[in-house]
């Protein structure tokens, strides 16, 4: 009797198959055989390496998911994805009625009145890497403005995603990760904003999962000179099944641009997620970057600044909260190649149950880079006797006239703090509610879109226990 | 729940092998016929713990020479302060089983 069998795994058959179901420029494909290759050659990472010291990854059977080959059956997407149907390159006002009930799903701002609901200028969406749709206003599709699924619009203009994928903001060889997203990545987003464009309404970028599956998404943004944009990308999914991302964002601030850039990772607790995210931020250009983590088994993370032009600046602001026993570990790198940039980056991570979270910082400075300002601070809250924080700043400095401070903080919920709430009359658990709330406000006073605040604080309060 | 990880000629005496238990890892030792599982856990900075060498009914950390008593999981010298997680273990018709203790 002749078996079907869906192949998983990311063997050379595998990925002949994924290649074959693709139709694609030729430098893509030999960008994918390159990868591939070397997630062949590069060692699977272990608690030897320094990077991945603190992350247990035997665990981990890469051969329990598959590529993206088949497109999902629409009956079995998440029921927050509402919208369905193919790409179009403007939004019909049905579609923007249905994008609103969207955002507020996903974001879990279920309580935010209509009127002040986030407008939005585009946005795209994927499930297990496969585009499902994708939207932008007229008015700046007119302007010249690209955002859609990185897989309709590398065919449409190949020469502008050769130009930039995984040529200045990516590295195929950092890590067999790395090697693996840049073979196998499918779907995904562009943003393109040309010279002078300013886009007022974020764009909204929502990739999922459905349990076991794989998202293998790639996020490419480029704003030219001058160029103003708010890009909010959220990952769900993988309900209790487990499952696996393998992402990558490259982004490329031109210019005196500034893009404010909002990366939310809210897996299952069951999901293996690994990233590699990295950003150019040009002479005179501002990039204002938060990253949520909340969900995932495992995460590995590497989030990458660097000021290569003078006068550029960038704000980094993490918010991460784990429970369970989740592992969150996040490496990052304020790289300052040029002279007269400014970063300054505020991680700030609370811990209940047996969760454990890793941050590993670097303030990189190179020669000839004065008149540097760079900060970098990570926060921890314990909420219980048995999670565990580690932070390790670093700096590398090879300029002499540089200004570079860093700081890291680990305390648990203070009990006299509770004691004076309780005695103005709050129980224990609205007191480290309060305590709580107070620790991430510091975080969330430097993120400008209110949304993403209310989002992140409600994600927050609802995670935390019934402390008696 | 007892979960069947070996059989107990799978794993020499002294000797020591790294099990799966319900997602996690877990070391299974085999010291004078009796059988101990601790979680793979160094609980001085987190490295796995199973890769170490045996010493006695000790396990000494790769990393940093911590060393824990594999029967109950505590912590022996420094640098390590805390006990590691001790497992229920046991045997029946050569058959290893293992139960989580969660805390």
């Amino acid at each position: 009797m002749p078996q079907t069998e869906t192949a998983t795994g990311f063997t050379p058959e595998t990925f002949e198959a994924f290649l074959a179901s693709r139709d694609e420029p030729t430098w893509l494909t030999e960008q994918r055989r390159a990868a591939f290759a070397a997630f062949g050659e590069l060692p699977q990472p272990h608690s030897g390496m320094e990077e991945w010291r603190r992350t247990d990854i035997r665990l981990l059977r890469l051969d329990k998911y598959a590529p993206a080959l088949e497109r999902p059956a629409v009956d079995s997407l998440p029921a927050a994805l509402l919208t369905s149907g193919g790409s179009t390159s403007s939004i019909d006002e049905d579609l923007l009625d249905q994008t609103a009930p969207l955002v507020e799903q996903l974001t879990g701002v279920g309580d935010t009145p209509a009127e002040t609901r986030l407008a939005l200028a585009g946005q795209t969406a994927a499930l297990n890497s496969h585009s499902i749709s994708s939207q932008l206003i007229e008015e700046h599709a007119k302007q010249g403005v690209i955002f859609g699924s990185l897989d309709q619009v590398v065919t449409q203009h190949p020469d502008l995603v050769q130009k930039y994928l995984f040529t200045r903001a990516g590295d195929l060889r950092y890590d067999r990760f790395a090697a693996l997203h840049a073979a196998f990545w499918s779907g995904g987003t562009i943003l393109y904003v040309p010279q002078g464009v300013r886009i007022e309404q974020p764009l909204y970028i929502q990739s999922s999962i459905t349990p076991g599956s794989a998202d293998f998404g790639h996020t490419l943004v480029v704003l030219e000179e001058g160029a103003e944009a708010t890009l909010l990308a959220e990952l769900s999914g993988g309900e209790e099944a487990g499952g696996l991302h393998c992402g990558g964002v490259e982004i490329i601030v031109g210019r005196g641009a500034f893009l404010r850039y909002v990366n939310l990772q809210n897996w299952d607790n069951t999901v293996w997620h690994f990233a590699h995210h990295k950003a150019l931020v040009e002479a005179d250009a501002r990039l204002q970057w938060t990253v949520g983590a909340l969900g995932s088994k495992v995460s590995k993370v590497n989030q990458h600044v660097a000021l290569v032009g003078p006068g550029a600046n960038a704000q980094v602001n993490g918010v991460m909260f784990a429970e369970g026993r989740q592992h969150l570990d996040y490496h990052t790198l304020q790289h300052h190649e040029a002279k007269s940039c400014r970063s300054d980056l505020l991680y700030k991570g609370g811990l209940q149950d047996q969760s454990r979270m890793v941050w590993r910082g670097m303030i990189k400075v190179d020669p000839g880079a004065d008149k540097t300002d760079g900060y970098q601070r990570n926060d921890n809250l314990m909420l219980s006797d048995d999670a565990r924080a580690d932070s390790i700043p670093g700096l590398e400095i090879e300029a002499d006239d540089v200004i570079c401070t860093h700081g890291a903080t680990t305390g648990r919920v203070d009990d006299e703090q509770i004691f004076y709430l309780q005695a103005r009359g709050l129980t224990r658990n609205e007191a480290t509610r309060v305590i709580v709330a107070g620790f991430f406000q510091q975080v969330f006073d430097r993120i400008t879109i209110p949304s993403v605040r209310e989002a992140l604080g409600h994600a927050i309060r609802r995670r935390i226990r019934e402390y008696e | 729940m007892f979960h069947a990880v070996a059989r107990t000629s799978e794993v020499s005496d002294p000797g020591k092998i790294l099990v799966e238990v319900e997602e996690q890892l877990v070391a299974l030792f085999h010291v004078d016929g009796q059988f101990y599982a601790l979680d793979d856990v160094c609980t001085h900075d987190g490295g796995p713990l199973a890769d170490g060498e045996l010493d006695g009914c000790q396990i000494i950390c790769p990393r940093h020479g911590a060393r824990f008593d594999i029967k109950t999981g505590a912590a022996l010298t420094m640098p390590a302060t805390f006990p590691t997680q001790s497992h229920e273990v046991k045997i029946e018709d050569g058959q290893v089983y293992v139960k989580l203790n969660k805390t």
